[in-house]
């Protein structure tokens, strides 16, 4: 008896002994192997890391894919202009195509992540840089002032006016207030202008990077109005034709989602005279713009077996420029600096060196005929930006032209983006850029109206 | 006696949870017993399962299949000895213990009409249901398995408790979500728990880690229901409170068949089921006309047509219509029979010192979508033969085993192991929103007529782009082998002290394949490269538990129980995926591909908890309970360490009491109610900052690189709900009629806002957890059972079971509404996950054309829709009713049973019918000259007003189904014993799901959906099949 309850008493010491472990953190102390703590890129490895990482931002925000169904703003943004019609069965995307997009968009939502992503890495990558591997070549830093200002530069020529640039630093969040799309332009223009002194070398790398930047800053410029023309033509003159800053795509890593969303998955088909203003792309038989008809023989070869888009409407017309997964998109060029300086040519007044410089620009491509001046000034400005429109497919070039004309060239928005009957009924909208996406109101800084206007 | 050694091992068992027998080997002296035999009054025949307690003390006893039972007791005096079993009313009777003697007491029970299991299972323990201040429903499994109409774990839960809703998938092998008390946690997971035999199991929906679509398995409907012996729905953090942290969306607790002392009992059942679809969908319309070329000219291999709203406009001349609907059509229907078998075998028995239950079985389902008919004539006329994969598209095939023993170490001391074991091979079609590669797509999206054509020319017979033979090819597979094991020590080193420990573990190996092979598969993309997907996890859920109970009758009138104990319980989720794409022919691994890819995932929780309760009696009709928990866990923030938990709950049998007036009509009136919290823990590293590592192609290559991904927030703590429920339960007229009814209100605070990261911030993650909203669940539940006829030819008894659920999301804390897609909301005021869209508010054919138009002039529109988005309803159904009417008949041989539920007040996003009418272009309302004025202005209002608004199809999905009919046929003994030697037979036919008996809901079916999300929409999902099923049941 007594034994027993010894033993009792015992026992529930020992059991008490148990609760009190309770305040044992060891026990719960659990370590995620699938995260990398910020500790771990404070040093010049790590921000070496974070200088890669921002590639692969800008890889997905503009031409690449990791999930084979999300776009960025180069296609979104195109098919908003003329560049592409849809051809699926997803709302968000047809409103996209009709110019009715609601804020609540979640491809809109989707893209605008991740251009953000690209120009938040590129500046982390920068104080990382400066930090911890002070004597990496200027270069590299460069680069990440090219990634941020092409980031910047492209939402300003998409997005409305009251846009927003926030950041992360130090791990905490920074919210952005709204901005126009000049002071977005101002922003990028000054970051450029942060990475240009950065390169001192004279590699491959040094040049590659500086020329990408000074095409950058032309086309900046152009962005912010015919008084920086001349100064654009300037910025860009030292660039050869020749010249490309390539964004590489693979199975592995991201895939080119122009091929994945037009060739493979059918859900963009390349348009043709959309909306009666829109270029006739998929007609012009251009050999900057290759296509073939779903099924027809050439897109056979090229593995594209079916003759129907995705929501089993036709035409389905699949560019060729990029025939696979794997194919790189170029996304800054020497072209762009020839097409800067013929439009600044044509804006002083010199209609003749801007046709030559276009030409100059047509020579390296086989089969395009030289132009000729077209005689007014009006067809002078459809001449280059018909131009454009072609060397520029699906590049994010689009709908920021299409909204210079109406800004910079005084074109009405009926008379530059496709209207009129919308081809899977209804009609077109009347939108000319991109809304700050709803998610954007959990930023304190942003009015619950998000675009201050929805002008261009 | 050396008393350190059984300290130790006790210690030890505590810990590992196993109790070895030396631990109890001191022997008192002078030890007394109490035996006795329980029978049924009107019989004599021995009854089993009996629980015989010794009042005010730990300890008791079970009867064995002759009725027997024993008690040991240490110390001689006067006790109080009760005898409870489910089906007779509760009795007590006093016994004079004499040191070293036998003190006989037997018990005749009667009968009662109506009774519920008199002792149910709460965290602590098994308790009287008198004393537990909260409801508790419980469904007996063995009971429902017998009738033949189920056929899963989540069956079982349909509409047989009320506050459960429980949505089931419609396809073999497809999951299940369940729902207690409405949904409380906007961000995470609002699944209960599940506890089997004390063990913490895996219970997640959306098991798969490769896409079929919409429908996905569920871990719950792992466990085989022939093993279950009883389901016990503990509610919510008023009754859950000492499950911890998790148990705020209730807990359910699945108590397994045990052995009963006695001769071995062998049993076989068998199950023959056959699988149908048919249901309606929908009808496909086709508008043609004839243009100026071919592009303009409808033909079989086009998508030219003319819809209303052209033919009002004038740009074109409908010169027919014509509509086919597949499914109607032998041909060309893939809905055949399916086939479902199961056999099972079950021995239990055993001694007085040790019981035993074996359980064994193997079952084998082959769904109801086929290759049709003209499938089968073209790979025939290609010299192709069915696949065995063809063949059956759909298949589960599974076996299970259970062994349980109990082990009586001592008279003090006993030991209860618990094993089973499941294998499980599952393949499901590709179904549901699957793109081009679905089933239910290609159904639902086909032309109105019968010819079309695909690329190669090949007619498609009404499907949309691919049919079941290419489909098929799409090989999914998932294996799981499981094995949910546990052990538990009982001691009892005094009258007044009870330990108890547990140790199990629940581990899945969870294998997911999907293959194309190589020139398979539809031609989409880039399948027929060919590519394999091979993820394979391991699921751990360890629990430790151990507890020590202290019960103490203070004084004649106050009784004491007090349990101490503590609970620690560990998950991990281990996952490695690879995928190989473009593979050579013939081959069917990921190593024969070209393009490979690889990743893995690691997930652990792991929670310390302990709690302290303690209860007081008084005469043994009133019972007050309270408790307190406090619970660690390693997904807190860095700033928050210690969550407590209080609960407090009072049981009053207050017709016992003096002053009750006494009527005859009544025979007992029970008060309850209680208070509790209880919370749902945050994931693993919803706390901390973290980057994420990533790669990219640069021209020397692949790099690896690093991204920011999540902000993290250390202030970070489990979402706390409170809740508090009153109620009575009620007896009237003998026990005919016995009813429950309970009123409860839910409080989420802190509820985990899962807060939209604004888009410029460029972080990974999208969101972040933060404790910010409120979101409030109250309502009523309602459960009669009565007895209306009871002789000795006929009876007829009635179950009712209802409840309603009131969901508002009462803050979000200062965070804008929630956009969670372009239908569903939060918003402060309104229910979790509402359907919200701009309103159509009216239509009318103004100019009497017939068509109805939209026009941008206000004046000559035909449709007026809202300017800004409005709730439209809730989700999930605010009322459920199931009623179930059980006849017994010639000498209660015959049983036939039916349950008929209603589900109602909520909307149900028609969403099949909005792709077919917005993408597809074949629904009426588009085509059809002869469709309402209400299907044609929804179409208009989705397709041609600005705001594309789909509020048309978001419908009332109120309806009421015949659920369960079945017709059990018990044979005399004689019978079984005469012509199959055997002990007992019984023969059921029973039909699960005859139909929709009344519906608004203009879908296929209000419950075809996928199995995932808390707002399900019928989005190109299969309907529920009707399964019709003979069983027999044999014992020996």
């Amino acid at each position: 008896m007594l034994i027993k309850h010894r033993l009792a008493t015992a026992t529930l010491g020992a059991a008490l002994l148990v609760i009190g472990c309770v305040s044992s953190d060891r026990i719960l102390s659990v370590e995620d192997p699938d995260i990398i703590n910020p500790a771990d890129v404070a040093s010049a490895a790590g921000a070496n890391a974070v200088r890669i990482g921002a590639f692969a931002r800008l890889n997905v925000a503009t031409t690449g894919t990791t999930s084979g169904s999300d776009e960025g703003l180069f296609l979104l943004g195109g098919m908003l202009a003329d560049e592409w019609i849809n051809g699926d069965s997803f709302i968000d995307r047809q409103a996209v195509d009709q110019r009715v997009i609601q804020p609540s968009n979640s491809f809109l939502t989707t893209a605008d992540r991740a251009i953000n992503r690209a120009r938040l890495s590129a500046m982390q990558a920068t104080v990382l840089l400066k930090q911890f591997s002070p004597s990496a070549p200027g270069w590299e830093a460069a680069e990440m002032y090219f990634v941020e200002a092409f980031a910047e530069n492209l939402m300003a020529e998409d997005y409305c006016n009251g846009l927003v640039f926030s950041s992360v630093i130090d791990g905490r969040e920074q919210y952005g207030s709204p901005i126009s799309d000049q002071t977005a332009f101002t922003i990028a223009l000054a970051h450029v202008d942060s990475g240009l002194p950065l390169i001192t070398g004279n590699t491959t790398d040094d040049l590659r990077v500086e020329y990408a930047l000074q095409v950058l800053r032309g086309r900046i410029l152009l962005n912010m109005g015919q008084s920086h023309y001349a100064e654009a033509a300037t910025s860009v003159a030292a660039v050869p034709t020749s010249f490309k800053y390539q964004l590489l795509e693979s199975l592995t890593t991201a895939s080119n989602v122009i091929w994945s969303l037009n060739n493979s998955n059918r859900r963009y088909s390349v348009s043709s005279a959309e909306g009666t203003n829109g270029v006739n792309f998929a007609a012009a038989i251009d050999p900057r713009l290759p296509v073939c008809q779903g099924g027809d023989a050439t897109c056979k070869l090229n593995g594209v077996s079916q003759a129907s888009r995705d929501d089993l409407g036709k035409p389905f017309t699949v560019q060729l420029i990029w025939p696979t997964a794997a194919s790189p998109v170029t996304i800054i060029s020497g072209i762009e600096a020839r097409m800067i300086e013929a439009e600044a040519q044509q804006a002083a007044g010199d209609p003749a060196s801007a046709v030559a410089t276009l030409n100059a620009a047509r020579t390296t491509v086989t089969g395009l005929a030289p132009l000729t001046d077209p005689g007014t000034p009006g067809a002078e400005i459809d001449q280059i930006f018909r131009e454009r429109a072609f060397w520029f497919f699906s590049t994010g070039h689009r709908l920021g032209d299409l909204r210079r004309l109406i800004r910079q060239y005084q074109r009405s928005a009926d008379s530059v983006f496709p209207t009129g009957s919308w081809h899977k009924g209804g009609n077109y909208g009347g939108d000319v850029n991109i809304p700050v996406p709803q998610a954007e109101l959990n930023n304190p800084n942003v009015p619950a109206a998000l675009c201050t206007d929805r002008n261009a | 006696m050396n008393t350190r050694r059984p300290l130790l091992v006790f210690v030890v068992g505590v810990l590992c949870g196993t109790m070895p027998s030396v631990a109890a080997s001191g022997q008192t002296p002078q030890q007394a017993s109490i035996t006795g035999r329980v029978t049924d009054a009107p019989t004599g025949q021995p009854l089993a399962n009996a629980q015989i307690t010794v009042v005010g003390t730990n300890i008791g006893a079970q009867t064995n299949s002759d009725g027997q039972y024993t008690i040991r007791i240490t110390t001689a005096g006067n006790y109080e000895v009760r005898a409870l079993r489910v089906g007779y009313g509760e009795q007590r009777r006093s016994v004079t213990v004499v040191a070293g003697q036998t003190s006989t007491q037997n018990f005749q029970m009667a009968p009662v009409p109506v009774s519920l299991n008199p002792v149910v299972t709460t965290a602590t323990g098994q308790q009287r249901r008198a004393e537990v201040g909260n409801d508790i429903a419980q469904v007996s499994a063995s009971e429902v398995v017998g009738t033949g109409t189920v056929s899963s774990a989540a069956d079982l839960l349909t509409s047989r408790a009320p506050g459960v809703t429980v949505f089931e998938g419609t396809q073999t092998g497809a999951g299940v979500r369940v729902r207690i008390r409405g949904t409380s946690s906007l961000s995470l997971s609002n699944n209960p728990i599940y506890v089997i035999d004390g063990v913490r199991v895996e219970g997640t929906t959306g098991s798969s880690s490769v896409s079929v679509g919409g429908t996905t398995p569920a871990r719950i409907n792992d466990i085989n229901p022939e093993e279950i012996e009883s389901i016990e729905v503990v509610k919510g953090p008023s009754a859950s409170t000492l499950y911890g942290t998790d148990a705020a969306n209730g807990v359910i607790v699945i108590t397994t068949k045990r052995g009963v002392a006695g001769k071995p009992q062998w049993s076989y059942s068998t199950q023959q089921t056959a699988i149908t679809d048919h249901n309606h969908y929908p009808t496909a319309y086709w508008g043609w006309r004839t243009g100026t070329t071919s592009a303009t000219t409808s033909s079989p291999s086009n998508t030219v047509q003319c819809f209303l709203s052209q033919v009002a406009a004038g740009t074109c001349v409908q010169d027919s219509v014509t509509s086919y609907n597949l499914t109607k059509d032998p041909q060309s229907t893939p809905f055949g029979i399916g086939y479902r078998q199961q056999h099972a075998l079950q021995v239990k028995g055993g001694s007085e010192m040790i019981r035993y239950f074996i359980h064994g079985e193997w079952e084998d389902e082959d769904g109801s979508t086929k290759v049709p008919e003209f499938d089968q004539r073209f790979m025939s006329s290609h010299g192709l033969a069915l696949s065995s994969i063809q063949k059956s598209p759909n298949h589960l095939g599974r076996e299970t085993a259970r062994a349980n023993l109990d082990v009586s170490l001592s008279p003090d001391a006993d030991l209860s192991l618990s094993a089973g074991y499941i294998q499980q091979d599952l393949r499901l079609p590709e179904s549901d929103d699957s793109g081009v590669l679905g089933i239910a797509t290609n159904i639902y999206g086909g032309p109105g007529f019968k010819y079309n054509l695909n690329a190669n020319g090949d007619t498609l017979y009404g499907w949309r782009a691919a049919t079941p033979r290419d489909i098929y090819q799409i090989e999914t597979d998932q294996n799981i082998q499981r094995f949910i094991g546990s052990s538990r020590a009982n001691w009892r080193p005094r009258d007044w002290l009870a330990l108890r420990s547990t140790f199990g573990l629940d581990f899945i190996g969870r294998r997911d394949t999907q293959l194309c092979r190589f020139a398979n598969c539809p031609d989409v993309g880039t399948t027929r490269l060919g590519y394999k997907i091979d993820n394979r996890t391991n699921f751990f859920d360890y629990t430790l538990d151990a507890a020590a109970t202290a019960t103490k009758q203070i004084n004649e009138a106050f009784g004491s129980r007090t349990t101490l104990g503590v609970q620690f319980t560990r998950t991990i989720f281990d996952r490695n995926g690879t995928e190989g794409d473009q593979l050579p022919p013939g081959a069917v691994t990921v190593t024969g591909a070209a393009v490979k890819l690889a990743d893995e995932a690691t997930d652990e929780t792991r929670t310390l908890g302990s709690f302290i309760e303690q209860q007081v009696s008084f005469r043994d009709r009133l019972f007050v309970t309270g408790a307190i928990r406090s619970d660690r866990n390693s997904a807190f923030g860095a700033d928050f360490k210690t969550v407590f938990y209080p609960k407090l709950s009072a049981s009053w049998i207050v017709s016992q009491e003096r002053f009750f007036p006494h009527f005859g009509w009544l025979d007992e009136f029970r008060l309850r109610g209680a208070y509790g919290a209880s919370g749902v823990q945050p994931g693993t590293i919803d706390a901390v900052p973290y980057y994420a590592a990533t790669r990219t192609l640069g021209e020397a290559g692949e790099v690896p690189g690093v991204v920011f991904s999540a902000l993290g927030n250390t202030n970070l703590k489990p979402e706390r709900s409170t809740e508090f429920e009153a109620g009575f339960d009620a007896a009237f007229w003998h026990n005919r009629v016995n009813t429950q009814i309970t009123f409860y209100n839910k409080i989420s605070r802190d509820a985990l806002v899962s807060r939209v990261l604004p888009p410029s911030l460029g972080t990974g993650t999208t969101s972040r957890f933060e404790n910010l909203g409120e979101v409030k669940n109250s309502g009523w539940e309602a459960a009669i059972n009565t007895v209306l006829l009871q002789s000795a030819n006929l009876g007829w008894d009635v179950t009712f079971n209802g409840s309603t659920n009131q969901n508002k999301l009462v803050s979000l804390g200062g965070v804008p509404n929630i956009i969670l897609s372009s239908t569903l909301q939060d918003r402060e005021g309104y229910p979790l996950n509402g359907w919200w869209s701009r309103p159509l508010l009216g239509f009318q054919d103004k100019n009497g054309n017939g068509i109805i138009q939209y026009n941008a002039d206000p004046n000559l529109s035909e449709i007026v829709v809202g300017d800004t988005s409005v709730y439209l309803g809730n989700p999930i159904p605010i009322y459920e009713v199931a009623l179930v009417n059980g006849f017994d008949f010639w000498q209660r041989r015959f049983r036939l049973q039916a349950m008929v539920d209603y589900k109602g007040d909520y909307k149900t996003y028609n969403n099949s019918e909005r792709i077919r009418c917005l993408s597809r272009f074949n629904c009426s309302g588009l085509i059809n000259p002869g469709s309402s004025e209400f299907e044609q202005a929804r179409t208009v209002a989705g397709r041609e007003h600005p705001s594309r608004t789909v509020a048309g199809f978001i419908e009332d999905g109120d309806f009421i189904r015949f659920r369960e009919l079945s017709l059990t046929f018990n044979a005399p003994e004689r019978w079984a014993s005469r012509y199959l030697r055997g002990r007992s037979l019984a023969v059921t036919g029973a039909v699960r799901n005859l139909g929709v008996l009344w519906t608004k809901y203009t879908g296929v079916d209000p419950e075809a959906y996928g199995t995932t999300g808390d707002a399900p929409s019928s989005f190109q999902a299969f309907a529920p099949p009707r399964y019709a099923t003979l069983r027999l049941n044999l014992g020996f």
